[in-house]
């Protein structure tokens, strides 16, 4: 029976994220966690796997502590078992050393026939870890998957190309990325969610991974991170006959050169 | 069937009701099983909100330090709006701050969240995203739930799903709501600084004020109610939709309407709006209440049964929920056999008190129903201010002729004779 990792990230929801208006920054002290869109997609495919041809399906994440919170609604989703890596210097870390990360852990925990991603993170969308993370195991890496089949040892891929696609088949294991198109990720069921309680979840220290601090240091540094603010005018109509209002309005439309 | 499906008890609905019951339902020993269709507890909520205290304390003393909560509750204002002119009183009482505060201002996002949280460390298996569609019915009594495909059993199931409870439908106890047994409310978060909401409402720390107003529905059954919170002021409106649809004006209308009255403007002026939510309340008290709490195997608990207190200038709820949801844990700990637990369900209300509340207040509504209670009285006490306190060089009229006169410009004498006299059997 073949063994999928599938790799997730527990993204601060881009929805409770807020602008502030005065100089452009982010407040996301209110901003609930959740796993990664396109990583669901990736959860799923594992899983339509697991269930079309029998695999036991592993999950890893490696973030801050937060990821803690994840693990009962990733393993609602059909993961056999997950591995996380919480660390506060996840925080920091980048593509190469989120993949570096995760490749220590599947080192240990694998090997894997396949390795699942999500094409890109809901918050930073870099689509570094998984070519970096096929890198750094010696696989081949399929980018851009729309459909992808396991077919004994093999791995067969259709990519998503802007307006053509291209069927690519590899020897596994590979790492592959995949893109929304892909599925649609199902709602765990109730029993599912009782499911998940008593299923396994196991930490990994990022200590016992035997990664050097060179390795854990981020060779790409955010310096700001700012939001789009667009400001409003903020003015207000307030004649008594409903057709001044419309007049000032056409006014003020004309003023600005938008009408 | 094996083990793992069946549980004590299986809770529909993770409102302070439904966490209240499954908290104390765990932290005794029993195995339990809530469902919450929303993505979180509270992502589906709307409250107020203010939340009495002596609620959680009977929970469980001193539960209610580790909760959310936002300011504690020492100012309670009265406001009643004329079209340009507001009369408030504004009563503050720091007893109410002292021992264990009297009643907390809450956010039912991160309270629903927390509470639902406290009962799974106690124990209880909590399941979100999920909707129960129906009932699973054995002989005449009900032994489990099913969602989706999934079906589930307990030896009691609690219905805690709210105020349009459809699981209390589909048991035959409550009919389909209507129009008169409901207020539509209709609410807004705006975020202010914290030093702004303290100066602008006259409180220091973590003291804060509740705020009712009427006259602002243009005499639509109704009222307006506002929270201090930490960082945020709730305000928002309770009205009857059935009035508000014949004056033709939209619930967006009339909330926008009040938060451009100026005496209101200032208060949430440079604010941002966070959140925006509409949901209904249960409206006429006891009079709205099923006959019946109870069928073999499921109890129905919090707005579901009904449980709603309004006074015009106390709105009462999430402690009645709450109250109701340990009546329904006490009920089912007490009983040998799932049988005895409705019987003693009841006996549970009334020794938490809450049955007497309930009747206490059940004339209330009639009050509130009142017409003129929203336009013509606050019109009425704003044009009675207007007399004392205008100076304009000219001979005022006598007090007593003028009094008169403003009463007649807004109600007649037989008007005024039934109101008072609707109003005192009412008591
Ligand atoms: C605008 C407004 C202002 C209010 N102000 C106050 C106030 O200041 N103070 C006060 O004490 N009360 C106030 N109330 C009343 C108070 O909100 C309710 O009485 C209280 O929420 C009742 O709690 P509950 O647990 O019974 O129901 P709810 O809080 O409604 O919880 C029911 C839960 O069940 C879930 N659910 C429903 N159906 C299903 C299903 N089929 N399957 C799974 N889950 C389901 C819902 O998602 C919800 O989480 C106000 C109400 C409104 C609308």
């Amino acid at each position: 029976m073949s063994k999928i990792l599938v790799c997730y990230k527990w993204v601060l929801d881009e929805q409770d994220i807020r602008v502030n208006a005065a100089d452009a920054s982010l407040d996301s002290s209110r901003a609930k966690y959740k796993i990664s869109d396109y990583d669901k997609n990736a959860i799923e495919e594992a899983v339509l796997l697991q269930e079309g041809q029998g695999a036991t399906v592993d999950a890893v994440t490696f973030g801050g502590d937060a990821v803690k919170q994840s693990l009962k609604d990733l393993l609602s989703r059909g993961p056999d078992k997950v591995f996380y890596i919480a660390d506060p210097s996840a925080d920091k870390a980048d593509g190469y050393v989120t993949a570096g990360v995760i490749a220590a852990a599947a080192r240990k925990t694998g090997p894997y026939d396949l390795i699942i991603c999500g094409e890109g993170s809901a918050d930073s969308y870099n689509q570094q870890v998984a070519p970096r993370l096929a890198a750094n195991l010696g696989l081949p890496s399929i980018t851009y998957v729309q459909s992808l089949k396991l077919e004994g040892g093999r791995v067969v891929a259709t990519r998503k190309l802007g307006d053509c696609t291209e069927v690519v088949t590899v020897e596994g294991p590979a790492v592959v990325s995949v893109v929304p198109e892909i599925n649609k990720p199902r709602i765990p069921s109730l029993k599912q969610v009782l499911a998940a309680a008593k299923k396994p979840a196991e930490e990994i220290k990022i200590a016992d991974l035997g990664l050097s601090p060179k390795q854990l240091t981020a060779k790409t540094v955010s310096l700001t991170v700012k939001g789009f603010v667009m400001n409003r005018k903020n003015i207000l109509f307030k004649e008594p006959a409903q057709a001044d209002n419309v007049a000032k309005l056409v006014a003020a439309l004309a003023k600005e050169g938008v009408c | 069937m094996s083990a793992d499906e069946k549980f004590d008890a299986i809770i529909i609905g993770a409102g302070p009701a439904g966490a209240a019951c499954a908290y104390v339902l765990a932290r005794e020993g029993k195995s339990v099983l809530m469902v919450e269709r929303g993505v979180t507890a509270g992502s589906k909520n709307v409250t107020g909100g203010r939340l009495y205290t002596y609620a959680m304390e009977m929970v469980e003393p001193g539960l209610y330090k580790r909760a959310p909560l936002q300011r504690k509750v020492v100012r309670e204002q009265i406001m009643m709006l004329g079209t340009k002119s507001a009369v408030t009183v504004d009563y503050a009482d720091f007893e109410f701050g002292e021992d264990v505060p009297q009643s907390y201002t809450v956010l039912r996002a991160p309270f629903d969240e927390w509470f639902a949280a406290e009962a799974e460390a106690k124990g209880a298996m909590v399941a979100t995203g999920i909707l129960v569609d129906e009932l699973l019915e054995e002989n005449g009594k009900i032994v489990g739930i099913k969602a989706g495909e999934d079906e589930m059993y307990a030896d009691v199931v609690i219905a805690a799903d709210g105020v349009n409870s459809l699981i209390g439908q589909k048991t035959g106890l409550r009919s389909d709501i209507t129009p008169h047994l409901v207020g539509v409310g209709v609410k807004e978060i705006i975020e202010l600084p914290d030093d702004v909401i303290a100066a602008r409402f006259n409180l220091s720390g973590d003291e804060g004020a509740a705020r009712l107003a009427l006259g602002c529905t243009e005499g639509t059954s109704g009222g307006m109610f506002f929270y201090t919170n930490k960082g945020s002021v709730s305000l928002g409106i309770v009205f009857n939709p059935e009035q508000a649809a014949k004056r033709g004006k939209k619930i967006q209308e009339i909330l926008q309407d009040l938060k451009m009255h100026p005496a209101i403007a200032p208060l949430i002026e440079g604010g941002t709006t966070a959140e925006y939510g509409a949901h209904l309340v249960p409206e006429v008290g006891l009079s709205g209440m099923p006959k019946k709490l109870y069928r073999d195997g499921l109890v129905m608990v919090g707005d579901a049964a009904g449980f709603g207190i309004n006074t015009g200038v106390i709105i009462r709820g999430i402690d009645l929920a709450i109250v109701s949801g340990l009546a329904a844990a006490n009920a089912v700990i007490e009983a040998d056999g799932a049988a005895a637990v409705g019987p003693l369900y009841e006996k549970q209300l009334e020794k938490l008190s809450l049955m007497p509340s309930m009747r206490l207040f059940a004339g209330w509504h009639n009050i509130l129903e009142m017409p003129r209670m929203f336009s013509e009285y606050p019109a009425l006490a704003n044009d009675a201010m207007r007399f004392m306190f205008t100076v304009d060089g000219k001979v005022p009229a006598r007090m007593d002729k003028a009094m008169l006169q403003i009463v007649r410009r807004h109600v007649t004498f037989g008007q005024l004779l039934a109101d008072g006299w609707r109003g005192y059997r009412a008591l």
